[in-house]
């Protein structure tokens, strides 16, 4: 696919010939799962025309008078402007379509504002401690306004800055809703203008799922983590409906802000597809830090009163077959949060009618080199509904752009591996397989286990303590270490040189010969036994 | 003593001795080569005991050594107060209404710091008895090749034969001698990590690790410090992570007084210290004067009273320390020695516990595994944390030459200064490659939050042999301050702009 002519085209997108036809793409932020369903029907239908809507509609002459590029970028989050970057390092001449604000949900509402709040968070539990480090702190009061004035003032500077690099690396913004036209030629159509290029990347990211007032009476009354951003005033009363990684660390951000928090999660624990170990101590972990947490437990029906929210929950104890159902309502609740997964972002798309496969719940179904199955189509990122991390769509939007634009044929991502920080108090590490996930793949008797727990030594002289784990699940008998889970303090510091020697390969005995670094908690892995 | 030497005889050609070995000194090394010892059956003892520090403020303090007592762990939890000193200023940025003025209490700070080196001591104490080993509040000194002395706080006289002697006692830190009032009115890192009272306004002399910490941690809680430099700070680390450990203190508030040495120390009427230095560029003469002075010129090892010059083991004739095999033995024959002891050796607690663990499997004939003193990790704990593996930059341009290493840097912005608006112009990490072939990683160093916790896991890589492209292959973790590791990418050889822009 590599495109020799275009790499020696002009870089700056100015040069380029103008627009002509308009459309309107209509991004939902907010759309609901049956909503959804019959989008995907109106995909599947128009994919069926796709062949006489080519032959009829689709003149020569509105496609030479798209705008023309070499790699067109739709979405500015981070798989999209990493990509496009590249690309333009590598000489392509590229654009970047965005109906929203440059940095995708990682800026705006994911990774940066959340760590924002959780450090914020992390204050909130430094000031326990410290009058046990000898500092009279006094009585302290806490102003969500001026976290999210500063909050939002830094989002802002970071908008700016992607807009500058963009400018900088002479790609093109666009500004608004990319939709594909029914040219021949792949091209989308944003205000009415066309764009066109022989590679088009879809890096339209993904949205927090909600549920509608049909599945829950009063569903729409909650917010989802994209709310959570807005939340103007910290909420007195939260419920957080969810067990996933995002419901964690929105819990505990609130709840240590000081909202009275409730959990609500379906079965026993949370972050189940995470290890065993670390699912129970994080669950165990939100109990002690005071999060009031339902197991086995639903929301059926939430209502307005005066007062705020109620939200009736549903509790049964699937263990407890003779147990009867029971009802409970919490009530005064000023925040509701849904947290109950997200969805790809490719409502309005139309790339249905380009014939690029989704699966059921409509991910952009991509293979290993971030190939659609519409050539010159390619996707990365969360639309593609595997591994939804920022670095994974970064590091997969430059290797596509390395592979399209250098003639790197191999160059793809190798999604092994991959580390994971959860932001809960106190934060989770891993990488690799889970103990169950290796027994599974590779026998009980194959797979050994270390593990320990201890108090940090930043706890040593504090009253509020927490505890450190750490688990390391190995293979075989070189004892290949194929998983790394921890929680604790600094965990999130932790895992990112493991996660460089686990990549390696390494073994057991080379986590022993480690040296120390003393006194750290990170330790404790190079002196397991 | 002819006893003592007929006694040993008589056990060596029964094949007896009171024990397979005995360790003096009760340290991070000692204590873990006795455990392991014993693990494998042997008989051990271990003789431990302190004596006051020179100022005559620290009597005694119990088992562990220098790093339980007067070393990594108290200092590790003051720096955590000091940190705290900067969580306050950002705390209120981050939303926090705190009434002015704080005040730091040094007292409720070494209560909770002297309560956990105590319950540490005591359970290095409940481990030995767990594992069987004799622990002796003994001073020793050797006899013969078999033989050890150990002599109790009352003055009563043990004697002790063993099959193998390992000498662990560790090196206390040193005063000037010719600086007038020194020892009479200094204190050493010794004395600092039981003060009962806060030091006040201190003079730090020394540029080693000890003194930056010491003086990193005395600002962060609020103490007017001045650390007083010779030559250079932080002698063989990489200069450039040097600079900027010592940059970022300079905007913390630490003093720098460059290129001076003290000349005299003087006791005021009124209690304070009169410090009268020559600054060596102009040769100007100042004075000052401060609540404390703290010598951190340097340690040295205690060998005098082990009675090493009678049984030949060699010294190192400057720095005093014995002269060590790769297996830790001593030119003596069944006498061992390891940890800050040892000439050349790391003065590092995970080193001296490491190389204990293994001289005690050797010595039970359960392995051949010798100590690899090779890409040792450290991590010094200054107000900015600066660690790293490997070699310096300097290093490795003197060993490969300048052309050959590609260096890979990257001055980035951790997110939590972000809202708290601090400056992070020091925040910098720096992977010294060799420049071609496949880039294998030479050293490896890291200025920021937590560098500790970053760097064990990349020590563990470097360990495994990584190159510049196992780091780059590496994913991610968003938003850490690690991921900017894996994420470098600018040469120096490039000139471009090193800093991070954006995720």
């Amino acid at each position: 696919m590599l495109c020799r002519v275009c790499r020696r085209l002009p870089a700056p997108a100015v040069t380029l010939p103008s627009f002509l036809v308009m459309a309107v793409f209509t991004q939902l932020t907010r759309m609901r799962p049956w909503r959804w369903f019959i989008c995907r029907k109106q995909f599947l239908s128009s994919f069926g025309r796709h062949g006489s809507i080519r032959r009829n509609m689709a003149s020569d002459r509105a496609a030479s008078q798209a705008t023309r590029f070499d790699f067109l970028v739709i979405g500015g989050g981070s798989g999209g402007l990493a990509g496009a970057r590249r690309a333009s390092e590598l000489g392509a001449a590229t654009a970047v379509i965005e109906s929203h604000k440059l940095g995708g949900t990682c800026v705006n509402v994911g990774c940066v504002p959340k760590k924002v709040m959780w450090n914020a968070a992390v204050h909130a539990e430094y000031l326990h401690d410290h009058s046990d480090y000898g500092f009279d702190t006094g009585n302290v009061r806490f102003s969500w306004e001026t976290l999210k004035a500063k909050r939002d003032a830094y989002v802002s500077h970071l908008n700016r800055i992607y807009r500058n690099n963009l400018d900088k690396a002479k790609i093109q913004t666009i500004q608004g809703h990319a939709r594909f036209t029914n040219d021949p030629e792949p091209t989308v159509e944003v205000d009415g203008r066309k764009y066109t290029a022989p590679h088009i990347l879809i890096a339209t990211g993904g949205l927090p799922s909600v549920l509608s007032d049909a599945e829950i009476p009063g569903a729409n009354l909650g917010i989802t983590s994209d709310g959570f951003f807005e939340l103007e005033t910290l909420p007195k009363r939260t419920v957080i409906v969810g067990a996933g990684y995002i419901a964690v660390e929105m819990a505990g951000i609130l709840s240590t802000l000081g909202s009275k928090t409730s959990l609500i999660i379906r079965q026993t624990g949370v972050l189940r597809n995470f290890d065993s170990l670390i699912s129970a101590n994080c669950t165990k972990e939100l109990q002690n830090t005071g999060i009031d947490l339902w197991k086995n437990s639903q929301v059926k029906s939430v209502c307005k009163s005066e007062k705020g929210l109620e939200v009736t929950i549903v509790t049964k104890d699937p263990e407890k077959k003779n147990d009867e159902e029971k009802t409970s309502t919490i009530q005064e609740v000023d925040c509701l949060l849904w947290a109950i997964g997200r969805q790809p972002n490719i409502s309005g798309l139309n790339i249905g009618a380009m014939g690029v496969d989704t699966d059921e719940r409509g991910h952009i179904i991509v293979d290993e080199f971030q190939n659609t199955s519409r050539p010159g189509i390619y996707a990365v990122g969360d639309v593609c509904g595997k591994a939804l991390l920022t670095p994974v769509a970064i590091a997969a939007g430059r290797k596509l752009a390395h592979r399209l634009f250098e003639g790197k044929k191999d160059s793809k991502l190798d999604y092994s591996c991959i580390p994971t920080v959860v932001f809960s108090h106190p934060p989770i590490g891993t990488v690799g397989l889970t103990e169950e996930e290796a027994i599974k793949s590779r026998g009980k008797e194959n797979v050994k286990i270390y593990k320990t727990s201890f108090t940090p030594m930043y706890h040593a002289i504090t009253s509020r303590k927490s505890q450190c784990i750490m688990k390391l699940v190995c293979v075989g008998k070189e004892e290949k270490v194929v998983g790394l889970h921890m929680q604790g303090l600094g965990c999130d510091e932790m895992l990112q040189g493991f996660s460089v020697a686990i990549k390696m390969g390494a073994t057991k005995a080379d986590f022993d010969k480690t040296i120390a670094i003393h006194p750290t908690s990170s330790e404790e892995f190079v002196t397991m036994r | 003593h002819n006893f003592s030497f007929f006694l040993s005889f008589f056990l060596f050609l029964g094949g007896k001795y009171d024990y397979d070995l005995v360790v003096i000194g009760g340290g991070s090394g000692g204590l873990a080569c006795s455990k392991e010892a014993a693990q494998f059956g042997q008989k051990v003892a271990v003789l431990d005991y302190v004596d006051p520090t020179v100022k005559g403020k620290i009597k005694i303090w119990g088992l562990g050594g220098t790093c339980v007592n007067v070393g990594c762990i108290p200092k590790k939890l003051i720096h955590q107060a000091a940190l705290f000193g900067t969580a306050l200023k950002d705390a209120k940025k981050y939303g926090w209404q705190i009434s002015e003025p704080v005040c730091h209490d040094w007292a409720t700070m070494m209560e909770g710091v002297q309560n956990h080196v105590r319950s540490l001591n005591w359970g290095h104490r409940v481990q030995l008895q767990d594992k069987k080993v004799k622990y002796l509040n003994f001073k020793g000194s050797l006899v013969d090749e078999h033989t050890v002395k150990g002599l109790t706080k009352a003055g009563k006289e043990t004697i002790l034969t063993a099959k193998n002697i390992v000498i662990v006692t560790g090196g206390r830190p040193k005063y000037p001698t010719n600086i007038p009032g020194a020892v009479e009115h200094g204190i050493t890192s010794d004395d600092m990590f039981w003060l009962k009272k806060s030091p006040g306004k201190t003079l730090v002399v020394g540029a080693s690790y000890v003194a930056l910490e010491c003086a990193g941690f005395l600002t962060g809680i609020g103490l007017d410090t001045t650390v007083m430099v010779r030559s250079i700070a932080l002698r063989g680390f990489d200069q450039q992570m040097a600079g900027l450990v010592t940059d970022y203190m300079e905007t913390y508030g630490t003093k720098f007084a460059w290129k001076c040495v003290p000349k005299r120390v003087d006791k005021l009427s009124s209690g304070a210290l009169q410090v009268t230095w020559t600054d060596t560029q102009t040769g100007g003469e100042h004075q000052d004067t401060y609540d404390s002075v703290l010598w951190a010129v340097g340690r040295a090892p205690e060998t005098k009273a082990l009675g090493l010059d009678k049984l030949g083991v060699k010294l190192n004739q400057e720095t005093g320390k014995i002269v060590l095999a790769t297996d830790e033995s001593t030119s003596v024959p069944n006498i061992y020695a390891l940890g800050d002891i040892g000439e050349g050796r790391p003065e590092l607690t995970p080193t001296a516990i490491k190389a204990g663990k293994l001289l005690a499997r050797r010595l039970a004939g359960q392995s051949a595994e010798l100590m690899n003193y090779d890409n040792v990790p450290t991590t010094v704990f200054t107000p900015l944390e600066y660690g790293c593996v490997g070699l310096s930059e300097e290093e490795a341009e003197k060993r490969h030459g300048k052309d050959n290493i590609e260096v890979y840097h990257a001055f980035y912005k951790p997110l939590e200064f972000t809202v708290a608006e601090r400056d992070a112009s020091q925040c910098y990490i720096k992977v010294v490659c060799k420049r071609f072939g496949d880039q294998t990683i030479l050293g490896l160093h890291f200025t920021g939050p937590n560098a500790g916790e970053v760097m064990q896991g990349f020590a563990m890589g470097f360990q495994c042999g990584a190159t510049y492209s196992h780091l780059s292959q590496t994913v991610g973790i968003h938003p850490t301050c690690a991921e900017e590791v894996v994420k470098v990418n600018i040469t120096k050889h490039s000139g471009l702009d090193a800093t991070v822009t954006g995720c």
